[in-house]
């Protein structure tokens, strides 16, 4: 999916068209690129989310015209060269597109065989080409577009500017594009909220159209007749469409979990026979020689790289740890050529991470990326990638990613635990067998929402919340802990259960809600010892807990987890994830963009 | 024109498999009747839709997002308490202005009769109503019509009154002024479309059509119709599936992503398999529907079954299948093709003898080597002796 955007009016076109593309950022942002248009026409363009773009931007502009693009990647290398606006040789001739054409390949040898040269990959650069030629036999934008249309084939919804050219011109055929009428000027877009801070007039062009902006109104073609659109008036709230009936991106996000999971596995697993393919190419020798695992991370995926290095260790026979990427050296007593460094980054733009990450190689250590994003700086840095294929997200919580992440860790540590000789095809098997649980134990705790939201009702006034967890039940009360201080601002405090009485437990009173990780993989009878500590000292005590643990005698409320081994504490997780998101929410807090905070930060 | 599709409702008589999802989430050749109807209403012309949910809501929400994967532009209105469906699609009203289509969402509906609702009311301005035949219109809204008139409409009269076979088939062409009409309706409590129709009933018009019209009311229901479409569609495969090469797998079976199918498994006729779900080795399934992440063990026989999400039939199990009496709601139904229901994460041990007709609640546990029958609550726990 990508979204297209064109403006012409009075105002500035350059602020414009950045705000707009920021609002279609839910439609991908891996790569994105505006065209000025006017007597000459300026692009810019980038791999990478918005702000790389930004950086390439001038401050300011006087054009008062111009089209940008942002894209989601699904197949095929997001670089600079591939970003949209695509171009002519001589630059004269911008082109956004959102869509397929399918006959591209032929387009594109008759083209090269007339002498145009090509910049890009892409499919949408024939068009530019095309309509150079239509341009060059004297018609004008409009009939030039109409023209170089029947020549496609696929879906698309384009976007054209020209230098010399007056104006902007569309097109539709199977995507989505609206126009949009402001008291400044008129838009093109692919969806409503790329402008809808400038005008709730709108109209949708029927399939075929061809649109012309100019300076002084918006005309429509059907098979070349001028012909005339209904305008509306939006009046529902345009960016809750994109949350499909969710009141947060957060929570749409938390739902999706069990879909994202299926994808994060699919495709990678032999049970049969124990195994994972990752289509990763670290050798045998090489994974055999390993001494040692180092992750590099930030913020939630540092937590999910707790839980890595902790399973790692357990079933690959690999010392391992998990390293917070903005304290990362490569240090002493250790051997470059024996130690693969793995950075976890949802975006694959983390500056902290990638930071780290130079560092490591270079020492001289291998990398490896667990990213989200395809065609991240993360990875064109790294030896290879791993992706856990979630899906965009946009709440700035991570939620679907962290558990996206770890499931996918897990697969690597199958991988390489079954190429060190470590982990028997026996142990491979319940561990993959797990992970094919898990969207149904996570379908399993959403069809349970209803209860931790009684549950938050009930605590969510408490002054400070304590998050305690063993083992791999520790990196989740870290993450549990953080989620609920990102989203509510109350203040939260994620503890190895132990660590608990060696200080923090002073801080334990009646109005501090202990939430507790009482699930298999974590210790749960030891973390049950604390409980009683918590409890004795008043504290009310919410515990995820499977079938196996007695938890109702010291827990005010139990969440429960049904039996997956390993992974419970990441199905206790989601728990976590929606009661942090049902405390912020009773308080009314800016769920999906915290104060304060970025989505990827990108910076030092 | 826009779509309202009516998609609140709980379905009560299809628990447990409705204490987890909607009704119209229930899944018919691996894909919800409401994508079924979603897709009826688009290949009809339809693009814009609003989806009125309620019960479970966040299951429709989920899987159908904002529409893009459909190509659709897909709106959501709430209805927070179930009050009829004249209710429901007042909660619409925001979202409608102008002539707007309006349909069940748990009735699979052929696109012609949407696309002839659509004509007729654009020739009109009339309300409309389609009206189909059915063999046991009783169960139903019974139409009675008067040439171009409708003369009644009367939701599940007694069987010995009803003296026409035309239904009301859910799907309505219907105008803004609707909106007011079902304002000024009195209602105690629930309040239907019909209901309102029936008041205006002299400007109605009602469009026939013969043609499919499927509508599940029971369990066994779930199954002829996931049985009637799968023999309609192309038998659809995913990719990403894993069958084994001596696994059997007829060809109208469906078969989502990440299905997989060890050796010497037999999938028979009338079987959709949901995504992520596991067939042992030796397993034999036939006319069953197997929901997402569910998982049959080696050598169990699954026979006219509906399998829930994330459910375990355990090794050498037998739920044998065949026709039946079934009791629901206090009325006897006598020979109804079911197997059995097993809930949502449910775990049957292994060589567990499921009778025929039995319907097992979610989350329950049933040891190994029992035998059951009849209704099993949710979270029991079986055991032997």
């Amino acid at each position: 999916m990508c979204g297209i955007i064109g403006y012409l009016g009075s105002a500035d076109a350059l602020p414009i068209l950045r705000d707009g593309l920021s609002n279609l950022e839910y439609r991908g942002y891996d790569s994105a690129g505006i065209a000025l248009g006017g007597d000459t026409v300026e692009v810019y363009k980038r791999a990478g989310e918005l702000s790389a773009l930004t950086e390439v931007l001038p401050e300011t502009s006087t054009a008062t015209m111009g089209i940008g693009h942002t894209r989601w990647s699904t197949h095929g290398e997001p670089t600079d060269a591939n970003a949209h606006p695509h171009t002519n040789e001589s630059g004269d001739v911008a082109v956004v597109h959102n869509g397929i054409i399918e006959n591209y390949d032929a387009l594109r040898s008759v083209l090269t065989e007339r002498g145009h040269t090509f910049a890009s990959d892409t499919d949408t650069e024939v068009v530019p080409h095309l309509l150079e030629e239509e341009l060059e036999s004297g018609r004008n934008l409009v009939d030039a577009v109409s023209a170089v249309v029947e020549k496609l084939e696929g879906n698309f919804a384009l976007g054209v500017v020209a230098a010399g050219h007056d104006g902007i011109v569309a097109t539709r055929r199977g995507n989505p594009l609206v126009l949009g009428y402001a008291e400044h000027g008129a838009f093109i877009a692919s969806d409503v909220p790329a402008f809808v801070e400038h005008t709730r007039r709108v109209s949708y062009p029927e399939e075929g159209d061809v649109i012309h902006l100019t300076e002084s109104e918006v005309s429509v073609y059907a098979d070349g007749e001028a012909v005339s659109r209904e305008i509306q008036e939006i009046e529902w709230d345009a960016e809750a469409a994109e949350k499909g009936g969710y009141k947060h991106y957060m929570l749409k996000e938390i739902h999706e979990q069990p879909t994202a999971l299926r994808q994060a596995i699919s495709g990678r697993i032999d049970e049969v026979k124990g195994e994972v393919d990752l289509e990763i190419d670290l050798p045998a020798e090489y994974l055999n020689s390993l001494a040692e695992i180092q992750f590099v991370a930030c913020g939630t995926s540092y937590h999910a790289a707790l839980y890595a290095a902790d399973l790692l260790e357990e079933y690959a026979d690999v010392r391992s740890s998990a390293e917070i990427a903005s304290e990362y050296e490569f240090r002493g007593g250790r051997d470059p050529w024996r130690t693969l460094v793995v950075a976890v980054t949802q975006s694959g733009e983390t500056a902290d991470t990638l930071s780290a990450l130079r560092r490591a190689k270079r020492a001289g250590a291998r990398t490896l990326a667990v990213t989200n994003t395809l065609g991240s700086t993360v990875t064109r840095e790294v030896d290879d990638t791993v992706f856990i294929r979630a899906g965009p997200e946009i709440g700035v919580a991570a939620t679907k990613t962290f558990c996206s992440q770890v499931a996918t860790l897990a697969l690597l540590c199958v991988y390489v635990g079954r190429a060190r000789g470590a982990m028997s095809s026996g142990d491979a098997r319940a561990l993959l067998s797990d992970l094919r649980g898990l969207p149904g134990a996570v379908q399993q705790v959403l069809d349970r929402e209803e209860q931790v939201c009684v549950a938050a009702e009930e605590y969510g006034d408490g002054d400070a919340f304590f998050f305690i967890g063993r083992r791999l039940g520790a990196p989740v009360a870290l993450e549990g802990a953080l989620k609920l201080k990102e989203i509510s601002y109350d203040h939260a405090e994620g503890f190895a259960a132990g660590e608990l009485k060696h200080g923090p437990l002073a801080l334990v009173t009646s109005e501090t809600p202990v939430l507790a990780v009482l699930t298999g993989g974590s210790n749960a009878p030891e973390t049950l010892n604390n409980v009683k500590e918590v409890e004795s000292r008043g504290a009310p005590v919410i515990g995820c807990a499977s079938d196996d643990v007695d938890a109702e005698k010291f827990v005010d409320e139990v969440f429960d987890v049904s039996d997956l081994g390993e992974l419970e504490p990441l199905v206790a997780n989601v728990y976590f994830q929606l009661f942090s998101y049902y405390v912020a929410d009773l308080q009314g807090r800016s769920i999906d963009k915290p104060r304060n905070l970025a989505k990827s930060v990108t910076v030092e | 024109m826009k779509a309202v599709v009516l998609a609140a409702g709980e379905g009560m008589r299809l628990r447990p498999l409705t204490r987890t999802r909607p009704k119209p989430m229930l899944p018919i050749g691996n894909q919800p009747l409401l994508e079924h109807v979603l897709e009826a209403g688009r290949e009809a012309g339809i693009d814009e839709f609003v989806f009125v949910v309620g019960y479970k809501r966040e299951r429709i929400q989920s899987h159908f997002g904002d529409g893009d994967d459909w190509d659709v532009d897909i709106e959501y209105a709430v209805q927070e308490t179930q009050l009829g469906t004249g209710h429901a699609l007042l909660q619409a009203e925001p979202y409608i202005n102008g002539s707007f289509i309006a349909l069940n969402g748990d009735r699979i509906v052929e696109p012609s009769a949407i696309s002839a609702v659509m004509r007729e009311r654009r020739e009109t301005g009339s309300p409309v109503m389609a009206v189909t035949r059915h063999r046991n219109p009783e169960n139903y809204g019974v139409v009675e019509l008067d040439g171009q008139r409708v003369r009644s409409i009367e939701e599940k009269p007694p069987a010995h009154t009803v003296k026409t076979d035309y239904i009301n088939a859910g799907v309505y062409g219907l105008g803004a002024s609707t909106f007011d009409e079902i304002r000024e309706t009195d209602a105690d409590g629930e309040l239907a479309i019909t209901t309102v129709l029936q008041a205006y009933r002299d400007a109605l018009r009602p469009v026939r059509f013969d043609g499919l019209w499927l509508d599940v009311s029971y369990h066994w229901d779930i199954l002829a119709v996931n049985s009637r479409m799968l023999d309609r569609t192309e038998s659809s495969r995913a990719e990403t599936a894993s069958i084994h090469e001596r696994a059997t797998v007829v060809d109208g079976a469906a078969i989502a992503a990440d299905v997989r199918i060890r050796p010497g498994a037999t999938v028979l006729p009338g079987t959709s398999l949901g995504e992520n779900v596991e067939i042992g080795s030796n397993a034999v399934l036939s006319n069953c529907v197997v929901l997402a992440d569910a998982t049959v063990d080696d050598g169990a026989v699954v026979r006219d079954c509906v399998v829930g999400e994330n459910a375990t039939v355990g090794a050498n199990t037998t739920i044998e299948g065949g026709d039946t009496d079934v009791v629901v709601d206090g009325s006897v139904h006598s020979d109804v093709r079911l197997g059995g229901v097993v809930g949502d994460n449910t775990a049957l041990g292994g060589n567990v003898t499921v009778s025929p007709g039995t319907v097992i609640g979610n989350d329950a546990t049933v040891e190994s080597g029992t035998i059951v029958s009849d209704w099993i609550e949710n979270d029991a726990i079986v055991r032997r002796g």
